[in-house]
């Protein structure tokens, strides 16, 4: 990979691990939210 | 790839940090504080041109956000401090997928949804055969053509990622890869919504397209939203659509360089299938079931669409501040040649294939 025209960014990159599978409590808060809401905890949400 | 995994390019060594909930705190603020700002913008935009009467550009708080997070991270940097909060912006930008889910009646996601699969499988084939085809036109290394092909056929970086672990390519293959997909969002940011205004494109078209022809889910999204809110919607229907199909690429591409020596065998198919497949679609799916089976009231549905916007508020926060214009010009000239002749290609193709859709009345 020392071919010189295509070479690479200054920079590589790192990847953050986060705690958590970003999918799965992606999909548990927003159906919580969604619950919560359906229950009137969360009352009008505006934006 | 392991779906917790969230690229970082703009940082500078090339390893996975485990990162603790109270870190990722300060980063979460600083998304939100450029999400909101963007949206104090532009309203103070809107109040100054009508309670003043005086000039002032209408940009809306999507492309608000993406510049403040550009300006921040491109004279000030961002801090270390701040890196694993930021690197949650792919969070942010799922939830709010998710609750949009409230927006789509179930028959219209199977319509259109059917549709964009039809559309995707077209668009699919042909970016693969014509990435693979440059690649070689252009001489790069064998995997990097594999990567590019890869990203801007699905769904990006989130693809690239997936295909890391898969094919094992050089680091460094990953991180042009990534760069090159990332300039490219940037420019599909900048150009997109011109054409769309200048083609007359209904909201729905040019969302489809957006979706269609943009690689990364968020910079997807971002640019059918800079288009309109309903433009934003139909772009993230059809980009899921494109996302579901990561599993299959990615295990085409691991098992031909399976076959060649060069990667793993995968022992499991299925089980890889389900491991590479975007889960938050089974959310986005789920709320929208619920919706169309009256689970909601109007007004319910009116505040979860208003969540949704606000969970997008720091993703495009997220957007600008991971854009480094620096990195993104320094990663030589023909992966980025060969990705900008894949990606003129490909959204040449799909806008063709949403012309035509729409002229033929396959859509609503």
């Amino acid at each position: 990979m020392a071919n010189p025209e295509t070479s690479r960014p200054a920079q590589a990159h790192t990847s953050y691990r986060l705690p958590f599978n970003v999918d799965l409590i992606a999909v548990g808060i927003g159906l919580a939210l969604a619950v919560l809401i359906r229950l009137g905890i969360i009352h009008q949400i505006s934006f | 790839m392991s779906t917790h995994t969230i690229p970082m390019p703009l940082a500078a060594e090339a390893q996975h940090r485990p990162t603790s909930l109270i870190a990722t705190l300060p980063g979460i603020a600083l998304l939100f504080t450029i999400g909101v700002l963007g949206k104090l913008m532009e309203s103070a935009g809107t109040i100054v041109r009508t309670e003043y009467h005086m000039p002032f550009p209408q940009i809306e708080y999507v492309l608000w956000a993406i510049l403040l997070g550009l300006l921040v991270s491109n004279t000030l940097g961002i801090a270390t401090l701040f890196r694993p909060g930021v690197a949650t912006y792919e969070l942010w930008l799922k939830l709010g997928i998710v609750l949009v889910g409230a927006r789509f009646l179930l028959q219209d996601v199977l319509h259109i949804g059917g549709l964009s699969l039809l559309l995707v499988a077209v668009e699919l084939v042909l970016s693969l055969s014509v990435m693979t085809l440059l690649g070689r036109i252009f001489r790069l290394p064998p995997k990097l053509t594999s990567l590019l092909a890869i990203g801007s056929s699905i769904c990006g970086v989130t693809a690239i990622m997936a295909a890391q672990g898969a094919i094992n390519p050089d680091e460094e293959d990953t991180t042009t890869s990534i760069a090159a997909i990332l300039t490219l969002g940037a420019i599909a940011l900048l150009t997109f919504p011109a054409i769309g205004h200048l083609l007359r494109m209904s909201q729905q078209a040019y969302g489809m397209w957006a979706g269609l022809a943009v690689d990364n889910t968020a910079e997807s999204i971002v640019t059918g939203s800079l288009f309109g809110q309903d433009a934003g919607r139909w772009a993230i229907l059809a980009k899921t659509a494109r996302s579901s199909f990561i599993g299959f690429v990615v295990l085409g591409y691991a098992v031909y360089w399976a076959s060649r020596g060069q990667a793993a065998v995968v022992e499991h198919k299925v089980y890889f299938l389900w491991q590479k497949f975007p889960k938050f679609i089974l959310g986005f799916l789920a709320i929208s079931f619920l919706a169309t089976a009256g689970f909601f009231t109007k007004q319910q549905l009116g505040s979860l669409s208003n969540l949704s916007q606000w969970a997008f508020l720091p993703a495009f926060a997220g957007v600008g501040l991971r854009t480094n214009l620096k990195d993104l010009v320094g990663q030589g000239w023909r992966p980025l040649v060969v990705g900008v002749l894949g990606e003129v290609f490909i959204a040449i193709i799909t806008l063709g294939l949403v012309f035509w859709s729409y002229n033929h009345g396959v859509t609503r």
